[in-house]
């Protein structure tokens, strides 16, 4: 079966597709003769190799400029990208309140059911909704980020904190005030999901209403 | 297990069988996994795999969700190459809701899977090196992973539990400096595979502990249902990417490796040059995806994938719709559909059916290291233990996706 | 919930007919077994058989053996929870030829009593651990198998955790080591 032309449809609709399979044989006799059956040239010819590394690791790091796959955390920290997905906390806007209004999409959209929202309204404007108690169980969390996409307020997205290891799993029930961060320091990881917004809006998607 | 592909070994001593317990926390069982072995002094007489501990309830859990819910725990099920589990996922919902995604969605899909499927076989074999006491291979191979779980982290904000795919689309396009990063890091990627493969592939230790060891032969292939790199090992070019083209593999150009035997010495060669053809793949997308320019890559349908947010900031309609999209998800039509992707270790198939509502009726992950577990005793019986460890090594038995 | 779904729904009215759908190998398994048969579909591409549950082993024996089918690797074996249909259970099989790179769909509607279905051990190898995984997760017997132990869970796992009466939340009691 390995030249002839293999037809059939895999996608719905899509009709018989014709692929010539090219199969290629691995070159399993390949290069190993009568000097690599003698260990020690191999051996030599492997060090060579690994030597080359460590030379120029050696040679990076006296010179300041460090090839080593190696982070010295937690001196060092590695930067991470921008759609990195860390812990997810909540924008505290600029009055210090969350920007929550306790919809509970986010508690919805959860695959693993960690988010607990208890709604009130807010003290000083009754109209508006805000969250009462807002708990996240980071110990089964995980990180996938949905919340983030179900929001319709921007008002829970994941950060760049990973570090949230502690000794007791009662430690690990985030409560409100853990979770609410100053916007400002959200500002990297807003950016690029407004970036986001923008492309899709742009897109001819979103067009007509809900069906 | 009275079938023996080899006849087993005759003792001169009298002597009686030994039983040793291997496993579950053993540091060649990666993940966990228990062999029960029965011994007849170092040569295997027969063995056991015990699996399931690991065993999370994926399908049930999927069963009690939405649609969109499974997609996380679909990362989950092999966790080295969590793009091709939620591939394989949501082109099966996709086949039930009959949507076909746009074509740039398709390369960015095709893109991540093969750096998914280069991590996993970058593991697979650093692992073995490793395991095979070759610790400098190991760490060349595990530094090229984790480059390319840079290029991944960039792509989808994870290293390991991407949750890239969507129903109807992927999470979000290329970022602006992936392709840069992808130009230097690929290049590095390809030196330290050279690297890799001048230090073992002709290595006559490494090659003595791989060749003639964990054989399987085609039939037994066939009726244990292997597939993959065990089977293409065999000599069979079994390749779902090249034999039912999904995605936009028909448009791409790469080869299909196969070994003679189907030792390990073969699976290694064969995943090795596969390496270089995902490589090959990826430097394909990554043409193609400039050539492309700037396209949807969800399909437009706000039933399906949720509606945009710039519009749901604004307008009522979006903001509706999205309350609906994520209390409900997609409504899937009732029916049933198999969807099988080429994963890094086989035939990943996903059953669903659905009954029309917002939940699935039945959630079937169809593994291929759960298969290719059954067969294992058949490659190691007669043979010494020390062999077990590369030829489990090269089945690439991934805890989470044997035991879901 | 359209009709061809579920086990049983042979005389609703748009249960689909037998017919071969364009598919070569569905003609001809209709034509070999034309009572062991109860349905027919290649809806979404797939090609499915329904087939009577005391006619699988034949069937299947058949879909393996015959050239024209030439099923050589069993893919994968699964059962749904119909509940609260009758007859409860399906058993769903999917085959692959890899001489002919064709798929097959089997599927046999299997009731809660006695719940057994004959084990397709003998055909093919793979069979094996595909259905100690369903009798540890559906409590489906097997006759015929040679070695039917729970798989992925333990021994004194009480219920199977894939049935639709069996709660999500629930609990099992702690085991103790063994001795």
């Amino acid at each position: 079966m390995s030249e002839a032309p293999i037809t059939q449809s895999a996608w719905p609709g899509a009709g018989p597709t014709e692929v010539t399979a090219r199969v290629v044989p691995v070159r399993r006799k390949a290069g190993i003769g009568w000097l690599e059956r003698r260990y020690l040239p191999m051996i030599v010819r492997g060090l060579v190799t690994t030597g080359a590394h460590f030379f120029r690791n050696l040679i990076g790091f006296a010179t300041g400029r460090r090839r080593a796959f190696v982070v010295q955390y937690p001196e060092e920290r590695v930067q991470y990208p921008d759609a990195f997905r860390g812990m997810p906390v909540l924008v505290e806007d600029a009055h210090g309140r969350p920007r929550c209004v306790a919809c509970g999409l986010c508690e919805f959209a959860c695959p693993s059911h960690c988010i607990d929202i208890v709604a009130g309204e807010r003290d000083d404007d009754p109209v508006q909704r805000a969250p009462t108690a807002f708990d996240i169980d980071m110990s089964r969390c995980m990180f996938c980020g949905l919340c983030e996409e179900a929001c319709p307020e921007e008002a829970i997205v994941m950060s760049e904190a990973v570090e949230i290891a502690s000794f007791g799993r009662s430690d690990m029930r985030f409560d409100m005030e853990r979770l609410l961060v100053p916007e400002a320091t959200l500002a990297r990881r807003l950016s690029f999901l407004r970036a986001d917004y923008d492309r899709a809006d742009a897109s001819p998607r979103a067009t007509g209403g809900p069906r | 297990m009275a079938e023996g592909a080899r006849a087993r070994p005759r003792s001169d001593l009298h002597a009686e069988h030994q039983v040793l317990n291997m496993g579950p926390s053993h540091p060649a069982t990666h993940g966990t996994v228990k062999f029960l072995i029965e011994l007849d002094g170092e040569t295997i007489v027969d063995l056991e795999p015990q699996v399931g501990y690991l065993h999370r309830g994926f399908e049930k859990e999927c069963e009690s969700g939405s649609w969109y819910q499974a997609i996380p725990y679909t990362d989950r099920l092999n966790y080295n190459s969590a793009i091709l589990c939620n591939t394989g996922y949501v082109m099966a919902v996709e086949k039930l809701l009959g949507i076909e995604t746009p074509e740039r969605c398709q390369w960015l899909r095709v893109l991540a899977s093969e750096l998914s499927r280069l991590g996993d076989h970058l593991t697979r074999c650093g692992a073995a090196c490793l395991e095979l006491q070759a610790m400098t291979p190991f760490l060349y191979g595990i530094e090229a992973r984790e480059l390319c779980w840079d290029l991944q982290e960039m792509l989808c904000g994870a290293r390991v539990t991407s949750n890239y795919v969507r129903i109807g689309g992927v999470k979000h396009d290329l970022p602006e400096a992936f392709p840069a990063a992808y130009e230097e890091i690929s290049a590095k990627i390809r030196t330290l595979l050279r690297d890799f493969e001048r230090v073992v592939t002709r290595n006559r230790i490494f090659v003595d502990r791989l060749r003639d060891t964990g054989v399987i032969s085609r039939e037994d292939c066939l009726r244990y249902a292997v597939t993959g790199p065990v089977l293409r090992a065999v000599g069979v070019p079994l390749d779902l990417r090249k034999d039912e083209p999904y995605l936009v593999y028909d448009q791409v150009d790469f080869d299909v490796p196969v070994g003679e035997v189907g030792d390990n010495y073969d699976r290694y060669l064969v995943c090795v040059a596969e390496m270089h053809q995902s490589l090959r793949i990826a430097d394909q997308c990554m043409a193609r995806l400039g050539r492309l320019g700037p396209a949807p890559v969800d399909v437009d349908d706000p039933a399906v994938r949720w509606p945009a947010k710039g519009r749901v900031f604004t307008r009522m309609e979006e903001m509706i719709q999205q309350f609906k999209s994520v209390t409900d998800g997609p409504q899937v039509p009732a029916g049933e559909g198999y969807f099988a992707i080429e994963s890094a270790n086989g035939e990943l198939g996903f059953y669903l059916v659905s009954d029309g509502g917002a939940r699935p009726v039945k959630v079937r992950c169809r593994p291929p290291s759960f298969v290719h577990m059954a067969p294992l005793p058949l490659m190691v019986r007669g043979a010494m233990l020390a062999d077990l460890i590369p030829t489990f090594d090269f089945l690439n038995m991934i805890g989470g996706e044997c035991d879901r | 919930m359209t009709a061809g779904q579920g086990p049983g729904e042979r005389t609703t009215a748009s249960a689909e007919r037998p017919g071969d759908h364009g598919v070569p190998v569905l003609g001809q398994l209709l034509v070999a077994h034309p009572r062991a048969v109860l349905e027919t579909h290649a809806r979404l591409g797939d090609a499915t058989a329904v087939v009577a549950l005391d006619q699988l082993l034949p069937v299947m024996r058949w879909l393996r053996d015959d050239p024209a089918a030439a099923f050589d690797m069993l893919m994968d074996a699964t059962a749904v929870d119909w509940l609260p249909r009758e007859p409860r259970f399906e058993v769903v099989y999917h085959l692959y030829s890899l001489a002919r790179g064709h798929r097959l769909r089997v599927r046999a509607a299997v009731p809660e009593h006695p719940g057994q279905v004959p084990s397709l051990c003998d055909l093919w190898a793979s069979a094996n651990w595909m259905e100690r995984e369903i009798f540890d997760l559906y409590g489906l017997d097997f006759e015929g198998h040679p070695d039917l132990r729970r798989i992925l869970l333990y021994d004194d796992f009480e219920g199977h955790p894939l049935r639709k009466d069996y709660a999500k939340t629930r609990r099992q009691p702690l085991v103790g080591p063994r001795n």
